[in-house]
């Protein structure tokens, strides 16, 4: 056998660990098979899934998890010296303006909950507050990046391509990394598949968009020409055909997993649809998550779904609360208080199902959830027929939970009307070296050489690994 | 010039500096106060990350200099004022990120310790590494940078033909025999067409390369390959991705240069001044199309107008330093070059070039005239006013710029040079020229283009277009190595200098650097035409070697650097798929013009539009690269998505059942496989092939499921 003078990187580039893995491992020392799962460059790291709620258009911290009762009391009052520039609608400034929302203390941290997440609150002795994010866009799509890729600008490997890349796929049936957008016909978020694309990374680590209507991937049924019979037979021959002319090829091994992908897409066609049949889960599960609910059916399926990937072997879900902008996403320009009541609405039952169902599972202490958007809202009002507000890119909230993160556990804060983070600040870089840091990845050895340099998720700016989170 | 400046800026900074009447005392208490603690203090605390076993943010405190210089985020310790000094204001907690990183704060003995010795000028008696140099300053670009190999002038080589020059690196080993004919013609017309013979060719090779470079396949096969380099595509990217639907005159424009043999400095000159040099010839004009391909967002907010203008130009500029220069210049905006010697100062006033160049499109009337066609972004379906006229985009100047939707303005007039690529932290005005390195010391004025008085451009792209091709002064000898890489690459499936578009110090050097110089002295000696180069290469004994294993050259030479064999090579997405079209008999050849998304359609894969959210699900499937950065090459994975598609696509069943259809009539079923074993490999099936084929037609198999299976094989998408 043609014992490969590939290097690793090259393997990477020629099969890598993302959707339609190989499983070569019967063909290749465990030692160079990039195929498998690989060892997480530190300890620590408890994740071996992460399911990242991307609560889209930027939902206001104030609003939610970041109670400031110190903006109510000045409801009403002009923020002095406020740069209009600071959010998309200069010419739209208001007053500060208090919460729409009742806030109240939850759990044995007592943390305060805005009454948005009633079933989610229950939760909170779980989940891991990150007050004091920031980042440098005041503008959807950069924001999106920012948030995705570490860049504002398009064309940078997002976090789960970079997860991908580090650690490998532990399913051999089933893409390692998918996105769930919005099935509500509300669009995709702004920049769509950049925000889950590989960049320079080999392009199999780009996740894999599930449609949210039809088929959820491409050419996985059997065309209506064929019958599963006849494609077995076609697959005998075409194996049989292809490892006679194997031999004398130097490059053997390549063929060979040309080979071994037929077979593995064969299999696909049944795992890929087997995992996505929420229907098939027992009652009270669909129950749990409100899978027949009109107000939130749509997101139970999707978080189910989740959690079933995660059971699969799968690495990386993002799941897209909401469509595109303004009303049909978390971006409350116009009346924040119906906006996040009803984004909240369809999201409440199903992302605490999610907890829930992870933890009775034994799953929570492996998986990491991620709860977030891409920058947060303004504590002023926006002017309009119903106060909204804006976008902030000087605070926003970002909770964890599973994956273990401290529970009940609250890191950094805002101002006291939560306009800018304050205490302990926490970038994007940082939250991203965080997340890898759960996933047992150090942020600072994950790299890839493109264009001459190093590239890293993280950046050159010194970005650090939030260790208080953990517990 | 240059020198006069760098004289007036140290003269500026260090009477800035305003050294104290004291300095030589307090220098002579500081130096004792290092010895004693602050050296100790510093190796204890602050080392590890800045000079000794890392250097973070660039700041390395090894030696007194580069203490001085700062690091990425600015000065850190100003001699004489420790108050002024970033250092101290960290380790105070006065300032983040504190210092040290991650440990408790220093305590007040120390703090005051080395606020008292930078009061005292920071003193050193010796670099805290033993031995440690200051680093140079990459500000500045000597004659030892100049040094580098792909910064030289070509080297003047002795040789008659490429064989020569590989075999006398050879290491005492020589080629694989040839391939044997068909294998060989097979080779050849996929490599210069991208579709596979007409089963009847059989003939000598000289004559089919002669016929398959004359034909119009030759171009739409190589255009592809510029494409990828050029970061093509046909939308905005970014939040709304809109159409550009006037886009495809530039892919169009790079198939009838090479179907032309234009010569590649003109090549070159019309993609970055086509308005300049040729006003009113439309195909100028469309080669303009280059510097407009990139992405650019579709909504932007007062505060990021400035930002955005910056980061298109550099998309400008990044994507012609990679794709012509091979140099990663892109990296210099933020700060001087880590590792090639580009200063920031060179990357600004190489980047003021584009300072009013924007996409616009224009109208082409019948008449040969040209106007503005006023349109926004967005435009869709709008069509010239004038009937006959071509609607074209173009990057350049003079016309309306396609408005975008912006709180901003197209362009500002003037290009500053920034400090860490702010914006908000502009350092005097840009004035245009060119990489110091890869100029020859003289007045940069000799490159300038002054436009006819009545010209609507700045001239300041053709000035670019006539540095980088410049051979003897300017980046010209650069400009002909790479893309005489670029061609050997797609011949043998790796470069002379393998890291394509990386001729610098973080790319790996040419394992023949004779052959290189020789083949970039050939391409200048034939008028830069690109066809004469390919027929040396086709005509070489390299390139028609077998590919047999040889167990001795995979040891000696693993990664083929020597090319003493030919590997075999997965042929790129756009010619799989066109592959199939032409052995199915679907293929369409119809030329030009707007593309489509439609799989189904039947042209080649070149003619697909290429819309940046939305791209083709069987190209992206093949590898085919994101469109956002220059590429210059492709990795070859093998996924099951690929297999899926042979397997389940209605495209597939087509291609199958297309197949069935030609190989039908040719008799019985021995003839029917010999026939599409013709058609598919160029060869007869061996008696095994035959008998396994014909057992599984006995099963009940119809011929359109053999003919699929036919498709996946292995053999059908490798060049052997």
């Amino acid at each position: 056998m043609n014992t490969l003078s590939y290097s690793r990187r090259e393997w990477l580039a020629r099969a890598g660990g993302g959707f339609g893995l190989l499983a070569l491992s019967s063909m290749l020392e465990a030692a160079s098979n990039p195929f498998a799962p690989k060892v997480p460059m530190q300890v620590g790291g408890k994740a071996k899934s992460i399911i990242w709620i991307f609560a889209n258009g930027g939902p206001s911290q104030v609003d939610t998890w970041d109670y400031k009762p110190e903006l109510k009391k000045r409801d009403g009052k002009t923020l002095d010296g406020f740069d209009p520039k600071t959010g998309f609608f200069p010419g739209s400034v208001g007053p500060l303006m208090a919460s729409p929302f009742e806030f109240k203390q939850h759990g044995q941290s007592g943390t305060w909950c805005s009454d948005l997440f009633p079933k989610t609150a229950m939760h909170v002795d779980k989940m891991c507050f990150i007050h004091s994010c920031w980042t440098g866009s005041n503008n959807h799509s950069p924001a999106l990046f920012k948030m995705n890729t570490g860049e504002t600008r398009m064309g940078y490997p997002c976090v789960g391509s970079w997860v991908n890349y580090g650690l490998g796929s532990e399913s051999d049936s089933l893409p390692s990394f998918v996105v769930m957008s919005d099935p509500m016909n509300r669009g995709l978020p702004k920049g769509s598949a950049a925000n889950w694309g590989a960049g320079f990374l080999p392009s199999i680590y780009q996740g894999t968009w599930l449609k949210p209507k039809g088929a959820p991937i491409d050419n996985l049924a059997v065309p209506a020409s064929l019958t599963p019979q006849r494609q077995r037979a076609q697959l005998d021959l075409l194996a049989k055909l292809n490892r006679s002319a194997l031999a004398e090829s130097p490059i053997e091994s390549e063929l060979n997993a040309r080979i071994e992908s037929f077979e593995l897409a064969y299999r696909m066609q049944t795992a890929a649809p087997e995992a996505f049949d929420v229907k098939g889960e027992p009652e009270h599960i669909q129950k749990l998550y409100g899978l027949n609910e009109k107000h939130c059916g749509h997101f139970a399926a999707q978080c189910l779904t989740a959690r079933r990937m995660v059971e699969r072997g799968v690495r990386f879900i993002q799941i897209y609360s909401g469509g595109m902008e303004n009303q049909q996403s978390w971006d409350g320009h116009n009346d924040i208080a119906g906006n996040h009541r009803g984004f909240a609405n369809e999201s409440d039952q199903p992302v605490a199902a999610l907890i829930a169902d992870l933890e009775q599972r034994g799953l929570l202490d492996q998986t990491l959830i991620i709860w977030g958007g891409e920058f947060g809202r303004l504590p002023i009002s926006q002017k309009s027929a119903k106060p909204g507000r804006d976008h902030n890119p000087h605070a926003f909230t970002v909770w964890m939970c599973g994956g273990g993160v401290k529970g009940g556990h609250h890191h950094g804060e805002s101002d006291e009307i939560g306009f800018k983070a304050a205490i302990d600040k926490v970038s994007v870089h940082d939250l991203h070296a965080t997340i890898l840091a759960a996933a047992g990845l150090d942020h600072e050895r994950l790299t890839f050489k493109f264009q001459g340099l190093d590239q890293k998720l993280t950046g050159v700016e010194n970005p650090k690994v939030v260790k208080q989170v953990f517990a | 010039m240059m020198s006069v400046m760098r004289f007036l800026f140290f003269i500026l900074s260090t009477s800035a500096l305003a050294l104290p009447a004291d300095h030589a005392q307090r220098m002579e208490r500081g130096l004792k106060s290092f010895q004693q603690d602050v050296a100790g203090i510093l190796k204890e605390n602050c080392l590890r990350c800045h000079g000794g076993e890392r250097v973070k943010s660039d700041f390395d405190m090894a030696t007194r200099e580069d203490l001085l210089r700062g690091g990425s985020h600015g000065s850190v310790v100003v001699p004489f004022d420790a108050k002024g000094s970033a250092l101290v204001q960290q380790i105070n907690h006065a300032k983040e990120p504190h210092m040290p990183d991650d440990k408790p704060k220093l305590s007040a003995e120390v703090i005051a310790k080395i606020t008292a010795w930078i009061d005292d000028g920071a003193p050193y008696a010796e670099p805290l590494v033993a031995g440690k140099k200051p680093k140079r300053d990459a500000s500045v670009v000597t004659d030892a940078d100049r040094q580098w190999w792909s910064f030289q002038p070509l080297m003047k080589i002795n040789a008659k033909s490429i064989d020569e020059l590989l075999l006398k690196n050879a290491k005492g080993m020589s080629f694989n025999p040839p391939a044997d004919k068909a294998t060989l013609v097979r080779r050849l017309h996929l490599d210069l067409t991208g579709l596979p013979p007409d089963s009847s060719e059989q003939t000598d090779l000289s004559a089919p390369t002669d016929r398959l470079l004359a034909s119009p396949r030759y171009g739409e096969r190589w255009a592809r390959h510029w494409l990828d380099v050029a970061r093509f595509a046909e939308s905005t990217g970014f939040e709304q991705d809109y159409d550009r639907p006037f886009a495809f005159h530039f892919r169009d424009f790079v198939i009838k240069a090479l179907n032309s043999d234009m010569p590649y400095d003109q090549f070159v000159k019309w993609q970055l001044a086509g308005d300049e040099y040729e006003p009113q010839n439309p195909l100028a004009l469309a080669a303009t199309g280059f510097l407009g391909a990139g992405v650019f967002p579709s909504q932007i907010t007062a505060n990021e107008v400035e930002r955005t203008r910056y980061d298109a130009m550099d998309d400008m500029l990044s994507t012609t330093s990679s794709a012509m220069l091979g140099l990663t210049v892109g990296c210099a905006r933020c700060h001087d070059h880590k590792f090639d010697p580009f200063p920031t100062r060179d990357y600004y006033a190489m980047l003021s070039t584009f300072t009013t160049t924007t996409r616009m499109n224009v109208d082409v009337l019948p008449n040969g005239k040209v106007t503005s066609a006023k349109t926004t972004m967005n435009a869709k379906t709008n069509t010239p006013a004038v009937p006959g006229a071509t609607r074209m985009m173009i990057c350049g100047e003079g016309y309306d710029p396609i408005v975008m939707h912006t709180q901003g303005g197209p362009f500002f007039d003037k290009t500053y040079v920034l400090k860490r690529g702010s914006p908000d932290m502009k350092d005097g005005e840009a004035t245009q020229s060119f990489l110091q390195v890869l100029s020859k010391p003289g007045d940069a004025k000799r490159w300038q283009w002054q436009p006819p008085k009545d010209a609507k451009t700045s001239g300041r792209r053709r000035s670019l277009s006539n540095w980088i091709t410049d051979v003897d002064q300017g980046a010209g000898a650069l400009l002909a190595r790479v893309i005489v890489n670029r061609l050997w690459q797609h011949h043998f499936g790796r470069g002379l200098v393998p890291t394509v578009n990386d001729f610098g110090k973080t790319g790996t050097a040419s394992s023949q650097p004779e052959l290189l110089d020789w083949l970039a002295g050939q391409l200048i000696a034939n008028g830069w035409k690109l066809k004469p180069i390919h027929k040396l290469i086709l005509s070489s004994q390299a390139w028609k070697q077998s590919s047999l294993r040889d167990a001795i050259k995979e040891a000696v030479d693993p990664d083929n650097g020597l090319f003493l064999r030919f590997v075999p090579q997965r042929l790129e997405a756009e010619a799989i798929r066109d592959c199939m079209l032409a052995i199915s008999g679907l293929l369409d050849e119809t030329m030009f013009g707007a593309g489509t998304r439609d799989e189904n359609s039947k042209r080649r894969s070149i003619y697909f539009n290429i819309k940046r959210s939305q791209l083709i699900g069987s190209m992206v499937a093949f590898d085919v690269p994101e469109p956002l950065v220059s590429q210059g090459s492709r990795p070859t994975t093998t996924v099951a998505p690929q297999a899926l598609i042979l397997m389940n696509s209605p495209q597939a069943r087509q291609w199958a059942e297309g197949l069935a259809k030609r190989i039908q009539p040719a008799g019985d079923v021995p003839k029917q496989i010999a026939m599409a074993y013709r058609i598919c490999f160029n060869r007869e099936p061996k008696p095994d092939e035959l008998a396994t084929g014909a057992e599984y037609l006995k099963t009940g198999a119809s011929l359109a499921d053999y003919c699929q299976v036919v498709l996946g094989l292995n053999e059908l998408i490798y060049v052997n």
